[in-house]
């Protein structure tokens, strides 16, 4: 270790500083910024080939989803037909108007509904019970079903019964039955024949 | 005395509305109850809370609130509207929109001379309340949120408003908010804070229940918060003041209701404040609406009952009145039988239901279940159009006609039934007979009873070929309040009408005029019914008293006298349900057949009546006695409280019964969903 030492402090301090070609330094310099540029440029054709692949597989992807193309070609003929009729009648009135209309869509924001199907009062009431509900209802509540506080109510009480699902025909039938129909599934899948 | 073969009905899926709102008038003693479903139900407060009248409600209404201006009962609801009710014809008088969005509040002013309504748009409108109509006054002040609960002061100058996170004050004169009280938000941040109601004192205390399960006392003067109660950690939805002001309930969704009063902490200082008494846990589900009566508390919400607990603090005796009164289902019948085909309608809302009941095969021992041979089967499922709801139903003893009225229409109905086959056919030319209250077909079939305006009935006659109104019966005087009951002789002679002023009527049907008046009852008649060879009429009232008037005669019966001299077991007397169907049996004609929710009883007219010491409910004990003393020891009223909750019992004319039972615990498996209580040990 001391040698080393002793010759770095030796080169540091004894020896003149090298002499370095100017040409040398800047053809380094210059291969640097190539260096810096090329990988740059080859970064730009990596991402460029990725996004041409990727564009193709949308390609295709949408081809495959695209109607056959007789179909397609009847589409196109179609809307020529109206659009010369209405052509031939916008000639006969006077109306500027329908034409402009017809073209034009609407904003992405707006829809049409019938007049009949949505009243006003009927959505506002619907938001108004919908906004009841969820307060008391909804999330954040602690609500539990009836037929645990009827089961809870006979653990506890006086004469104590098994639960209201099971106890009350009436309400357990649809459970009994989606029961029952496990049961056979699970037997099957198991191909447990009784013998 | 009688062995029956008994059909048990549990298919009538009858499911009641729950309760939204409650408004008490003081100088009738009315309770008027608002349900989901739009029904509107008066009871009598003093006739043991008897359903005096009922106005069917209608599909999509949302009822939010109701209040009493002077005589007159309005209610608003999400649909925007504020409706008056008519309450002598049953009915709805007028509906008004407010156009201020879904109201979801509405109140009068003690002076009777303004309606406030608080609307989604965040506008308190004024309507002033004439003589026939209520008409557009002016908004108060706008407000960004929308106004959730109302309370006037009782001078009339300033108004409450609940809103979202915060109370204003208004000057009704002004209009301008006065002040901004801002309650806060509890243990949720991010939900807001619902003040579901307010109610304003005279001495400027406004009192509030939010969703937080706070009960809040504030001051209108500074605008700041007095005093704060954690009643319960779901909402507070409802509250109501005594009128003398010194208590107050408020009814929280979890079930309970909690009662504050205005006393002093120390015994003779008078540094009065509001401090918790009671809590009154008669509730499964959420309680909506409270309201507080001279000596009890009403209570009623999703659950469906209407419970009235007696204060025992300012009851004097202990009688009956003082205790705990549940009224589960209706005062109405809602199920019709054809006697002579075993064929029973159900009435439901929307729709009518026809069934044909089942047979059984064998004898038994009383007591015992016999084999069902041929199940019950439903014959008919009749939806009615347009979206009012059933007012009343009938179907003949034969089965052949099925008729049945809403607010706006009548449907008569002709049924061919073979044996497989059934078909219906709608009789479309109806006499303008509209919208009646109660409708009776005569006991061979040939007649329709339909009970309209003004305590008149028309008389319709049915044939092959359809119907033609034949006649009208008058009183000849007196009120015009819609008949609640209808009754038919069986020799197509006589029609009995009781009406809502306790009148009953009885009109001759062949000179079609009246006969005679029962004199009056201070207690509405719950059920009556004519019996088929003596020709009296039997008549149970709502404080469960009977009486029989021979129509013949035009006088009280020699039975209902010593009925009167003897006065009724206290047992019979405490029963806190109203008997709803009167029967004969035709086998025995000293036999009357009554039944109310609880208990269905026979009571047979030969035999002594029971005075006050000997046992009433004695059926069990006479089966253990031997033959010989059983004659002496037995007495008129045969009591039976085998059956469930019953809605309707019938005696076919085949001698079997019928008992249609709805068990409570059926009701409450299709209720919605309960807060979760945490009990210990669960």
């Amino acid at each position: 270790m001391s040698e080393l030492t002793q010759s770095q402090f030796e080169s540091s301090d004894d020896e003149l500083p090298e002499e370095i070609a100017f040409d040398a330094s800047k053809s380094a310099a210059l291969k640097s910024v190539k260096d810096a540029l090329e990988s740059a440029k080859r970064e730009k054709n990596i991402l460029k080939e990725r996004r041409r692949k990727r564009q193709q597989l949308f390609q295709e992807q949408k081809s495959r989803k695209r109607l056959p193309e007789d179909l397609l070609e009847e589409f196109d003929t179609e809307p020529q037909k109206p659009a010369e009729l209405s052509d031939n009648v916008e000639d006969e009135e006077e109306t500027n108007a329908t034409s402009e209309t017809n073209s034009k869509s609407l904003p992405d924001s707006y829809s049409v509904k019938r007049v009949k199907d949505e009243s006003a009062a009927k959505s506002l009431q619907q938001t108004a019970i919908d906004f009841i509900q969820s307060r008391l209802y909804g999330p954040g509540t602690k609500r539990t079903s009836n037929v645990e506080l009827l089961s809870l109510k006979k653990k506890k009480g006086a004469d104590q019964g098994a639960s209201v699902e099971f106890a009350n025909k009436k309400y357990g039938a649809d459970l009994k039955k989606k029961i029952t129909k496990a049961n056979k599934r699970f037997i099957h899948k198991q191909k447990m024949v009784p013998s | 005395m009688g062995e029956f073969k008994v059909h048990r009905v549990r298919f009538f899926d009858y499911m009641p509305s729950a309760i939204r709102a409650l408004a008490f008038n003081q100088p009738n003693e009315t309770m008027a109850v608002a349900r989901m479903d739009g029904a509107v139900e008066i009871f009598l407060v003093s006739d043991k809370f008897f359903q005096g009248k009922i106005i069917p409600g209608r599909d999509q209404c949302g009822i939010e609130g109701l209040t009493w201006v002077g005589e007159r009962l309005f209610s608003a609801g999400l649909n925007g509207q504020i409706t008056e009710y008519d309450l002598k014809n049953q009915r709805v008088k007028y509906t008004i929109d407010a156009y201020g969005g879904p109201i979801w509040a509405i109140t009068g002013n003690q002076q009777g001379t303004h309606l406030a309504v608080g609307c989604e748009d965040g506008t308190v409108k004024l309507f002033a309340v004439n003589e026939d109509k209520i008409q557009f006054e002016r908004n108060l002040d706008r407000q960004k949120g929308r106004i959730v609960s109302l309370s006037w002061h009782p001078s009339g100058s300033k108004i409450a408003a609940g809103m979202i996170d915060m109370i204003q004050i208004f000057n009704v004169e002004t209009g301008q908010s006065i002040h901004r009280m801002l309650t806060d938000r509890g243990t949720s941040r991010s939900k807001e804070c619902m003040v579901w109601c307010v109610v304003y004192l005279s001495d400027g205390t406004i009192i509030s229940g939010d969703s937080g399960g706070m009960v809040k006392m504030w001051n209108d003067h500074t605008g700041t918060l007095i005093k704060s109660h954690n009643v319960s950690t779901c909402d507070v939805l409802a509250l109501s003041v005594s009128r003398n002001e010194d208590s107050i309930v408020a009814g929280t969704s979890e079930g309970f209701v909690v009662q504050f009063q205005f006393i002093s902490l120390v015994l003779e200082k008078n540094d009065k404040e509001w401090v918790r008494t009671r809590t009154f846990r008669n509730h499964t589900h959420d309680v909506r609406a409270v309201a507080e009566i001279t000596t009890a508390v009403v209570s009623g919400g999703m659950d469906t009952q209407l419970v009235v607990r007696p204060l025992l603090d300012k009851i004097e005796v202990n009688s009956s009145a003082s205790a705990l009164q549940k009224i589960i289902f209706p005062h109405r019948s809602l199920v019709s039988c054809a006697r002579k085909a075993g064929l029973m309608l159900f009435q439901y809302p929307g729709h009518l239901e026809l069934w044909r009941l089942g047979e059984s095969e064998g004898q038994g021992i009383p007591g015992s279940s016999l084999l069902v041979k041929t199940n019950p089967e439903k014959l008919l499922h009749l939806k009615v159009k347009g979206e009012d709801h059933i007012r009343c139903s009938a179907v003949s003893p034969c089965g052949e006609w099925i008729a049945y009225s809403t607010a706006s229409s009548l449907g008569l109905y002709r049924l061919h039934c073979d044996n497989n086959n059934i078909s219906i056919t709608k009789i479309s030319k109806i006499p303008k007979v509209l919208s009646s209250a109660k409708l009776c077909f005569s006991s061979d079939s040939s007649h329709l009873f339909s009970a309209s305006t003004q305590s008149s009935v028309h008389v319709v006659s049915l044939s092959q070929s359809g119907c033609k109104l034949v006649g009208t019966l008058k009183p000849k005087s007196g009120s015009h309040q819609a008949i609640h009951l209808l009754a038919a002789s069986e020799d197509g002679k006589w029609l009995a009408s009781a009406n809502s002023d306790h009148e009953v009527h009885v009109y001759n049907l062949q000179k079609k005029e009246l006969h005679c008046t029962v004199p009056i009852y201070s207690s509405a008649v719950s059920a009556m019914a004519i019996h088929p060879e003596t020709n009296c009429l039997f008549m149970m009232h709502a404080d469960q008293r009977m009486f029989e008037f021979s129509i013949e005669q035009k006088q009280y019966s020699d039975w209902s006298r010593s009925v009167q001299r003897n006065g009724l077991h206290y047992i019979w007397l405490e029963r806190d349900t109203p008997c709803l169907n009167v029967m004969f049996n035709p086998q025995n004609p000293s036999h009357v057949i009554l039944h109310d929710t609880y208990m269905f009883c026979i009571i047979d007219k030969s035999l002594p009546l029971p005075d006050v010491k000997t046992q009433f409910l004695n059926q069990l004990t006479l089966k253990s006695l031997p033959k010989e003393k059983r004659k002496s020891e037995s007495h008129a009223f045969k009591v039976c409280k085998t059956f469930r909750e019953m809605l309707h019992v019938e005696l076919m004319s085949d001698q079997s019964l019928v008992v249609v039972e709805r068990p409570l615990v059926d009701i409450s498996t299709q209720l919605p969903a309960p807060i979760k209580q945490k009990k210990f040990a669960t």
